[in-house]
């Protein structure tokens, strides 16, 4: 990878409910590019973006966010590197109570001293960026799910920020919706020189306007490198979760006990 | 036999853990004072949700509640003659007891509920979560507003159910069963201490207003942010700032009240 890293992971190590979810992850995420983390459902995508953002602490391991060890931080410290940060959650994470234009002033009220006519131009440009100035009026009860996510995305690019992650953003979007979000998130990395973290297990989106991917199974990276690395990458598993193959080295079932003992058939328990 | 012993430690570190988690959210959400052109808008905005939309219930609670005092007081009070009594007994059951309890139990009811199922949608729509990753501390922003407005909104509501009821016992004594209007007032007066019974039934209301808006937005927080979670959760308020309500009340009345 030429560019710098913005994002080091080393050696994360992370259990929840007695389970290991990563087994000593090292990453590097380059600085100003989209990176794209994929893996099937469960494996702790989200996860790995909440242990990024400081939500979660893991049990050892580094993470490195803009020269900050994000789990040694102090609550002000962090609070202030998330001020670099934006997130769009798979939700979108609107406030319910407040109108669109509200929702995308909120960060630039909170962390801001700007005059109101300014707060009121920059949200207006933030959602022109996003293409609902139309819509500044509305409730999120009033947004279709890709409006919401959109005006989400507006918000969490209000205060400019260095870092923008996304969590599964194209999950349960129409073609129209997820073409407006694949061709807004390249346009905003491009335009703002965002360094972007792209969670998700849409492949071709993914693949299609990220410069780096890795692929994380089972607790490990099983596979990083460019959309064209990837797609050589010899290892089956890599090639079974970008070809979409339902059965291989992970297997279709959930582990259970043997089928005859199950239904009786082989005079097991029952 | 080990089983039972197991489950029962797992259940008194569980509670010890809910306790040690309660306190630290506590200590979170009351740490940090906002600045005042950010915090009292939001304070006031939930004293509005808490404390004002909460006062038709305690009205008509309190008018009830006076007006029944009124009809059973001179009911028992007439067949010793003391009916004129009925005012003192009204307004002693009442400032002691009566409002503070009651309106605890509506205000749990009512503004306790509706404080967990907000909080627990806020945190299972991700809004709590987003919050943070804006650089917001949501102990902060969401839940100190909360906390304060019930601290101060429920003492409020306990003097209004007061004055109410008593308003109503006299109706029911005084207007309806004939009362002298001069001996329910005068009685009441030289009866009823504004430092032993009113400044205790506040000090009541206060303890109460806490202890059930902690409840309440501690079970919001820290609930499972699932619709079962959000319910389970709902449901733990009402329950258990009832049981710590009436708990409470007994320790209190025995320290204000008790002639050891």
């Amino acid at each position: 990878m030429a560019s710098e890293a913005y994002i080091t992971l080393t050696d994360v190590v992370f259990s929840r409910s007695g389970r290991r979810i990563f087994d000593g992850v090292t990453l590097d995420i380059p600085r100003g590019k989209i990176t794209a983390i994929m893996g099937p459902s469960g494996t702790g995508k989200t996860t790995l973006l909440r242990l990024i953002g400081g939500q979660l602490k893991p049990d050892s391991g580094t993470i490195m966010v803009a020269g900050e060890n994000v789990p040694r931080l102090r609550r002000k410290a962090l609070y202030t590197l998330r001020e670099k940060m934006g997130m769009l959650f798979q939700s979108g994470a609107l406030f319910t109570d407040l109108s669109a234009f509200e929702n995308v002033a909120f960060p630039l009220r909170v962390h801001t001293s700007l005059p109101e006519d300014m707060i009121r131009d920059i949200v207006l440009m933030k959602l022109e960026a996003v293409g609902l100035r139309g819509a500044r009026d509305l409730m999120p009860s009033e947004l279709s799910g890709g409006m919401t996510r959109r005006v989400a995305l507006a918000r969490s690019i209000a205060l400019d920020p260095e870092l923008i992650m996304y969590d599964e953003p194209f999950a349960g979007q129409d073609p129209i919706a997820m073409g407006v979000l694949v061709k807004l998130i390249r346009d905003l990395n491009s335009s703002m020189g965002l360094t972007s973290v792209l969670v998700s297990h849409d492949v071709p989106e993914s693949l299609s306007i990220c410069h780096y991917a890795c692929i994380i199974a089972d607790g490990h990276i099983i596979g990083e490198g460019t959309p064209a690395e990837l797609r050589q990458h010899p290892s089956e598993r890599v090639q079974q979760f970008l070809q979409g193959q339902p059965d291989g080295p992970v297997p279709f079932n959930y582990p259970a006990p043997d089928a005859g003992s199950d239904w009786g058939l082989t005079g097991g328990a029952r | 036999m080990m089983d039972r012993i197991a489950a029962l430690g797992r259940l008194g570190f569980n509670v010890v853990a809910t306790v040690g988690r309660a306190g630290y959210f506590l200590g979170g959400a009351l740490a940090g004072v906002p600045k005042p052109a950010v915090g009292f808008p939001l304070l006031v905005r939930q004293l509005y949700s808490v404390g004002v939309l909460s006062l038709a219930i305690v009205v008509v609670s309190g008018l009830f509640i006076g007006m029944v005092l009124g009809l059973q007081g001179y009911t028992i009070l007439s067949d010793y003659g003391s009916e004129a009594a009925v005012g003192q007994m009204i307004a002693l059951t009442l400032v002691r007891e009566l409002g503070p309890v009651v309106t605890a139990l509506l205000f749990a009811g009512r503004a306790g509920s509706a404080l967990t199922a907000e909080i627990g949608l806020m945190k299972a729509t991700e809004q709590l979560s987003s919050m943070e990753m804006m650089g917001v501390d949501p102990l902060r922003r969401v839940i100190a507003p909360r906390l304060w407005a019930g601290f101060i909104a429920m003492p409020i509501l306990a003097v209004i159910f007061s004055v109410v009821g008593i308003w109503g016992g006299m109706l029911v004594s005084v207007d309806w069963l004939g009362v002298f209007e001069g001996a329910f007032w005068g009685n009441m007066q030289s009866s009823v201490s504004f430092v032993d019974d009113v400044l205790n039934g506040v000090v009541k209301t206060v303890v109460f207003g806490f202890v059930c808006t902690w409840i309440a937005v501690f079970q919001g927080y820290d609930c499972v942010p699932t619709s079962a979670g959000i319910s389970s959760a709902t449901t733990k308020t009402v329950v258990y700032s009832s049981l710590a309500v009436l708990g409470l009340d007994f320790v209190l009345t025995a320290v204000m009240f008790g002639d050891f």
